[in-house]
């Protein structure tokens, strides 16, 4: 990588780091507690633009999952597998949060709330996703039935949504929020969002060497002699 | 159009012909749906099994992993002696191998539940005359939308060796609307003996919908011989 | 049993063959898998009625090609067209014009001789299935097979039976993907009479091998894949064995 793209590479994780810091000071500094939660309703504003941003890196492996199946090209399937990952990451963030925000507010850790359980479903969705890959070897097989999975998981999202909506529920369906309230939980959306695009971009580009270097190994017709230092009997 | 369903059970007959001679898969297929069924009734102990609404759960387990198993089998037989390249070199469209496949899965999940649902209706000691047909409504409609999810994953995944477990990791995740929308039903209609609404039907069925179509266009896409 | 020989076949002049419409026409064909192409710019004509074998080494691209050729997955670039028809996107009845002898036999284990081919009769809706299979099963010496479940045949009938099924709706243009590979040494002549046989019909026959010698004897006309690319192109009669192998090892 050259240096030009490292000097922006690090300006931009600082700037996603100080805007991190500076939404926690308007968390706890400047926004009124709420009054009947009290201090564990701010984990609210992390709550929110995670669960946001897990569906912008679920379509992401949409898209890309579309495009290897177009293409056939395995940059589709690099991404689309970097992305799927941090939607586990932030799906994750969003349950814990969601299961601290329950036990708060009703004394339970787990409860078959429409909202947890859809949350689970998607968390499972994407995890899934991830646990299939290592157990199919051929390359190309394993990009192929993870395209089709990511197309398919994704418009699976509605179909739990909806389907939850059957469950009997307990959930606030909205919550009253002062305006300092609104105007954190916006500001939360700009370093949560930043964070997840770089983490995408970050993944992407290992998972860019690692399908590079693995291509070289196995293609027979690149110019590299295959490294064999112990002399096989080939 | 009628040509285009003589095609379809041109191939899904041929499927129902191998399998009656065969008999490998309702065989297996059955005595694991009866096993689950037994297990989980062991497991529970006789007061959770005499609730009675454990009995639509323990179904769709039996359902959930008898039909994964069909699915494989019923792709194994194209990908042996590579069939299938044979369907894709014949004038038919793609199509018609999807819903040919979709039809012997079918007919075979159908043929499991025969089997199975008596097993646990009888042990679980489940009231299915309260709305036989609204079970039969609900089941069908999970079915069909299992059966074109499971269809089109078996022909993805699939490949000559056996990936044990590998499609039932794949095709439960994505099947869990489904399972969700109908237990949620059972328990409505048998619970709290509310009638079969046309909202959670229209649902079911749209449901359906959303997987054939999905599945129909994407298998074209990536069947591969 | 057919007792016709490759050299008691007339081929057609070069006249004849230059006149008709090409059976299978490449325009820059390319293929990649992933990053890497596997065929790489074939272009080449092949009249209708000629009998063309391809030679190459171990993932030169013959089968590759043949089933792009086959329509079993698409070109990356480039294109192709059968009887004058693009594949790109096939009809039914382009596809119906075309039979392929696979590496792998294309049956189904559990049913018998005769069923495997009345389905794929069906398949292709040939008129009176039944009958056109038992002709079939009598043209490849299965007759007395009939009702045996396939998974009982050893490999020489196994590929034979195969031809059968190809053959069954009567295909103009025949791709075979390495026909004599595991036959025993009847087996190979009585498929190499086959494939003649089709070839004095008129019809079109285009098959993959590793034998030079072999193919050099059946075939009209030699072309050699290496790494995906067309290296060399001859008439058979003019071929000298040694330089072909020279070419295919590369």
């Amino acid at each position: 990588m050259n240096t030009v793209n490292k000097k922006v590479w690090t300006a931009y994780w600082l700037a996603t780091a100080a805007l991190f810091a500076a939404a926690v000071v308007m968390i706890f500094a400047w926004t009124p507690t709420e009054a009947t939660m009290g201090t564990v309703q701010k984990v609210f504003y992390l709550h929110l633009p995670v669960a946001i941003n897990t569906f912008l890196a679920c379509l992401i492996t949409f898209i890309a999952s579309i495009g290897y199946l177009w293409q056939r090209r395995q940059v589709w399937d690099d991404l689309a597998v970097s992305s799927a990952k941090v939607a586990v990451l932030l799906c994750s963030v969003v349950l814990l949060t969601g299961m601290i925000w329950g036990h708060s507010a009703w004394g339970q850790w787990w409860t078959w709330s429409p909202r947890l359980t859809f949350s689970l479903v998607l968390w499972l969705l994407y995890v899934a996703y991830l646990v299939i890959r290592p157990s199919i070897e051929s390359r190309q097989r394993r990009a192929l039935v993870s395209a089709v999975y990511g197309v398919v998981a994704f418009l699976d999202v509605p179909l739990v949504y909806l389907s939850v909506k059957l469950m009997p529920d307990i959930h606030p369906s909205s919550i009253g929020l002062a305006p300092e309230m609104k105007m954190t939980l916006l500001f939360c959306f700009l370093p949560v969002t930043m964070l997840a695009v770089g983490l995408i971009a970050a993944r992407y580009r290992l998972q860019r060497a690692e399908t590079l270097s693995m291509q070289q190994a196995d293609d027979p017709s690149s110019n590299m002699i295959a490294a064999n230092p112990a002399g096989g009997f080939t | 159009m009628t040509r285009v369903l003589r095609e379809i059970m041109l191939v899904s007959a041929k499927d129902l012909r191998i399998e009656a001679r065969s008999r490998q898969t309702l065989g297996l297929v059955a005595v694991l749906g009866v096993l689950i069924v037994v297990v989980l009734g062991l497991g529970l102990g006789p007061q959770q099994v005499k609730s009675g609404m454990a009995a639509t759960a323990v179904l769709w387990v039996a359902y959930l992993f008898g039909g994964v198993l069909c699915f494989e089998k019923t792709m194994a037989v194209e990908r042996h002696d590579g069939a299938l390249a044979g369907l894709m070199l014949a004038p038919i469209d793609r199509g018609v191998i999807y819903a040919g496949k979709l039809i012997s899965n079918l007919a075979l999940m159908l043929a499991l539940a025969l089997i199975v649902t008596p097993v646990a209706v009888v042990m679980f000691g489940f009231d299915l005359s309260a709305a036989p047909l609204g079970f039969v409504a609900i089941m069908a409609g999970g079915f069909v939308g299992f059966a074109a999810i499971g269809t089109l994953f078996a022909a993805a995944v699939s490949s000559t060796q056996s990936q044990g477990g590998l499609l039932a990791v794949v095709v439960f995740p994505v099947s869990l609307p489904l399972v969700i929308v109908s237990t949620q039903m059972m328990m409505r209609l048998f619970g709290e003996g509310e009638p079969l609404g046309a909202v959670g039907l229209t649902v079911l069925i749209a449901f359906d919908a959303v997987y054939l179509v999905v599945s129909w266009l994407v298998f074209e896409l990536i069947l591969e011989p | 049993m057919i007792a016709i020989t490759a050299e008691s076949v007339t081929p057609l002049t070069d006249a004849e063959i230059t006149t008709a419409t090409p059976a299978v026409r490449m325009r820059g064909l390319s293929k990649r898998y992933d990053e890497r192409w596997v065929l790489r710019d074939i272009t080449l004509d092949v009249p209708t009625g000629s009998y063309l074998a391809l030679l190459g080494a171990n993932g030169a691209g013959k089968s590759t090609l043949l089933h792009t050729l086959a329509m079993l997955s698409p070109a990356t670039r480039g294109e192709l067209s059968l009887f004058g028809e693009s594949a790109a996107r096939p009809s039914p009845a382009l596809r119906a014009r075309l039979g392929m002898i696979g590496h792998q036999p294309m049956l189904y284990r559990d049913l018998s001789a005769i069923e495997n081919l009345v389905f794929f009769g069906k398949l292709y809706d040939v008129s009176r299935p039944k009958q056109r299979a038992m002709d079939m099963l009598e043209r490849v010496g299965l007759a007395d097979r009939a009702l045996s479940v396939v998974k009982t045949f050893s490999r020489g009938m196994v590929q034979r039976l195969s031809i059968a099924r190809a053959l069954m709706h009567a295909p103009e243009l025949l791709l075979a993907d390495e026909p004599f590979s595991g036959l025993d040494v009847p087996s190979v002549q009585a498929v190499s009479a086959l494939l003649a046989e089709l070839h004095a019909d008129g019809k079109t026959v285009i098959l993959t091998n590793h034998d030079v010698r072999q193919s050099l004897e059946l075939a009209q006309r030699v072309v050699v894949l290496g790494r995906g690319r067309v290296v060399s192109d001859r008439r058979a009669q003019d071929a000298n064995a040694d330089e072909v192998t020279r070419e295919v090892i590369g």
